[in-house]
């Protein structure tokens, strides 16, 4: 199968149907594939203002171009819907070998339309496809799901993404669980497919996928796989600690917010890290996605036999300095509990510190709380109980559930939720990083970190070492990142490659596999006109450009740390942001500049196959 | 094990702050240096010296080789490097040439990232 040819599988789960489609060369040079392609798709069939949890909505698991090749990094696959927490479009990334074994079934994208009457799940082994009776397995865990599902199918190389309880029970904050401990985390994707009533996908495929120009793909990604392996972030630090590896860094830079964004430096941040990760002797081995030499995954034993994958960076941070917790176990074990119940741990943590601040400014009352433990900065007990109870909607869980924007309305102070378009910001304090919190404040998917990674340069000093204070050139920084970052997205690639690899290699890659002859240039604007229509679709949903801005809080000086004194200067950036993307100033977009990107276009239509 | 953990709250230890009375410079080691040299840091009795010097300084207290790991062949720092000076990036000071004064502390990171 060429790398081009793969299908579409359509399932309607209110009729119990489906049909397969393909998908003509044209889409691959306008989106490449994956979050690009599936939101023009989106875009397309759905209107944008519809309620993200109605049967009108769509949910589209989508491989890039080049996941399930050999390019390296080539085992992320995404999942797009329009998103009930942020009311946004949601494109959530995941890893694992879901998606590469999901290529090899022949489908490029699985679009699932519709409601079931009762839970199904999706069986697809090759192209034999069943809609599955999933009864006997709604209210399970991920991992129990998953056991009895792979049981049931029967037959070894096959993978399951699934809804834990959360999802099930439309959480906001619900995320996507493949192969147990992979989550396309954001933006409550896990409640589009609970109100499906789909419970999971099981896959397996044996179509290996060709590229066009097999020699030089081949050279090429030999090639690539080198510079990750020579690069000292992806061929050692993050292979070493992980994603781990930025704690201490964040923290020495002041950057680490704490306290739910109250403070930027963490006192025990020793006691967390990953550098303590691996002292404790928590750490037992790094763990890989398909076809990647990076293997920047955590498999982690806790001192009571409790074992799995994560704490991430974000993971960590969230459970830890952000609910001011230091118990590397709790923090652990409250990221094992959101993997198992389908939570995204970023929402969760957060909406958790949201919790903490209101309940110790007196906003929300001990009997709130329905008999739980007493929500306070610094208490494990608190953090390892309320995720529970969030990801079974049980007691206080059930407005937690909502997520940190909606619960902070609920008691009368929405501005103590740290987020933009009501999704959690990450771990990096905006006020210390212009670049980073023009990033969060204009982000397509609200509150994010890996939309437009600034801490890169701004910290990280990669591709090159910015100020993080200076104003000067950022916006065009940032809309460089967001282009590329869409590329690298519907590539089907690993977002950390690029600590390594630049545009002309992610060309050259794509180029090898296709047989085209696109300049980079053409390539980023492939980026360019992706952001473009997210942003159309959003601005179509009812989201106005007032939101592309950050929490109050961010106009107070950091209290804390190295930045001591700093503020959040993205209004300032905007104007000079908009121009570049060729906005209005209001920030809508032009007609001219759609048409431009050849986005005025009629729908496309996907061709039924036939036979 | 002895070397994570505390002390590691960002500033001298109080009883080492007042035992050297702010004339003592902390190298704290990081990530990837931490798990070579085995050790969180070393005190060392200096003021009013370059970063460079200090570095070389910080290279003699400690058995591992290191420097490696942040320096190139030529001595300028290798891409990524993260040398900061109580919590600011050398290169937004004066790069190397940086002078470390009484009660600074330097953190020392080999090139990382993640997110
Ligand atoms: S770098 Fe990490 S997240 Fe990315 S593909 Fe590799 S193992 Fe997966």
């Amino acid at each position: 199968m060429k790398v081009t040819d793969a299908g579409v599988l359509r399932v309607n789960l209110s009729k119990g149907t489906f049909v397969e489609e393909s998908v003509g060369e044209d889409m691959y040079k306008m989106y490449l594939g994956g979050r690009g392609m599936a939101a023009k798709l989106l875009s397309d069939e759905i209107d944008p203002a519809i309620d993200a949890l109605s049967p009108d909505n769509k949910l589209i698991f989508a491989n890039g171009l080049l996941s399930g090749t050999s390019a390296p990094t080539g085992g992320r696959y995404m999942v797009i819907t329009k998103s009930p927490l942020t009311g946004t479009i949601a494109s959530s990334n995941s890893g694992g070998i879901f998606g590469a074994v999901m290529r090899r079934t022949g489908y490029l994208m699985i679009v699932i339309e519709g409601r079931s009457p009762k839970p199904v799940y999706i069986s697809i082994n090759d192209n034999t496809v069943e809609i599955k009776d999933a009864v006997h397995l709604w209210g399970l865990g991920t991992a129990a799901a998953t056991d009895k599902i792979l049981q049931e199918f029967g037959e070894k190389r096959a993978s399951v993404s699934c809804i834990g309880p959360a999802g099930e029970k439309l959480s906001k904050i619900a995320c996507i669980i493949n192969d147990k401990h992979r989550a396309a985390g954001r933006s409550g994707v896990g409640a589009v497919m609970g109100s499906k009533n789909l419970k999971a996908i099981v896959v397996k495929g044996s179509n290996p996928i060709e590229s066009e120009e097999k020699d030089q793909f081949s050279a090429y990604a030999k090639e690539k796989t080198k510079m990750l392996k020579e690069n000292a972030v992806t061929g050692e630090g993050l292979p070493a600690l992980g994603t781990k590896v930025l704690d201490s860094i964040i923290n020495q830079s002041g950057l680490y917010p704490t306290r739910n964004f109250q403070f930027a430096t963490f006192e025990d941040t020793e006691e967390v890290s990953g550098e303590a990760l691996v002292a404790k002797g928590y750490l037992k081995s790094n763990k890989a996605c398909f076809g990647c030499p990076i293997a920047c995954g955590r498999y982690t034993v806790l001192p009571g036999g409790r074992e799995g994958e994560g704490p991430e960076y974000e993971s960590g941070w969230a459970f830890g300095a952000d609910c001011g917790v230091n118990d590397l176990i709790a923090i652990t074990e409250a990221n094992f509990i959101c993997n198992d119940l389908g939570l995204d741990t970023i929402s969760t943590g957060t909406t958790i510190a949201a919790a903490m601040e209101m309940y110790e400014k007196g906003y929300i009352k001990k009997e709130d709380l329905q008999n739980g433990p007493e929500m306070k900065f610094g208490s494990s007990e608190a953090v390892v109980y309320y995720t529970r109870m969030t990801g079974m909607r049980e007691g206080f869980g059930d407005l937690l559930a909502e997520g940190s924007y909606r619960l902070g309305e609920h008691f009368g102070h929405p501005e103590l939720s740290m987020s933009v378009k009501k999704q959690e910001l990450p771990a990096y304090d905006p006020r210390g990083v212009q670049g980073h919190g023009l990033s969060y404040a204009t982000s397509n998917r609200g509150g994010c970190h890996v939309r437009g990674y600034l801490i890169s340069p701004e910290i990280l000093g990669s591709p090159e070492k910015l100020d993080p204070q200076e104003l000067t050139g950022k916006p065009q920084w940032v809309k460089t990142f967001q282009d590329l970052t869409a590329v690298i997205d519907s590539a089907g690639l690993c977002l950390f490659s690029s600590f390594a690899l630049g545009l002309q290699d992610y060309t050259d890659l794509i180029n090898g596999a296709t047989g085209f002859s696109m300049t980079a240039e053409e390539v980023l604007t492939i980026g360019e006109r992706i952001w473009n229509l997210e942003r159309d679709f959003n601005l179509k949903a009812g989201i106005s450009p007032v939101t592309d801005s950050l929490p109050e809080r961010f106009l107070e000086p950091i209290p804390d740390g190295p930045q001591k004194g700093a503020v959040s200067h993205v209004q300032q950036l905007l104007p000079e942001y908009y121009s570049l993307r060729g906005w209005n100033k209001d920030g809508t977009i032009p007609k001219g500049k759609l048409k431009q990107l050849g986005l005025e276009n009629a729908k496309v239509v996907l061709v039924r196959k036939t036979g | 094990m002895s070397w994570c953990g505390r002390p590691g709250k960002g500033v001298l230890p109080d009883a080492a702050q007042s035992r050297f009375a702010g004339t003592m410079i902390r190298v704290r080691f990081f990530t990837i240096l931490r798990l070579l040299v085995k050790r969180a840091d070393v005190i060392l009795d200096r003021r009013g010296i370059s970063v460079r010097d200090l570095l070389d300084d910080a290279q003699r207290a400690v058995p591992v080789p290191f420097l490696h790991k942040v320096l190139d062949d030529e001595g300028k720092m290798k891409r990524g490097t993260l040398i900061l000076v109580n919590g600011r990036h050398v290169q937004h000071l004066d790069g190397l040439d940086t002078i470390i004064e009484d009660g600074d502390e330097v953190s020392l990171f080999p090139p990382g990232g993640g997110g």
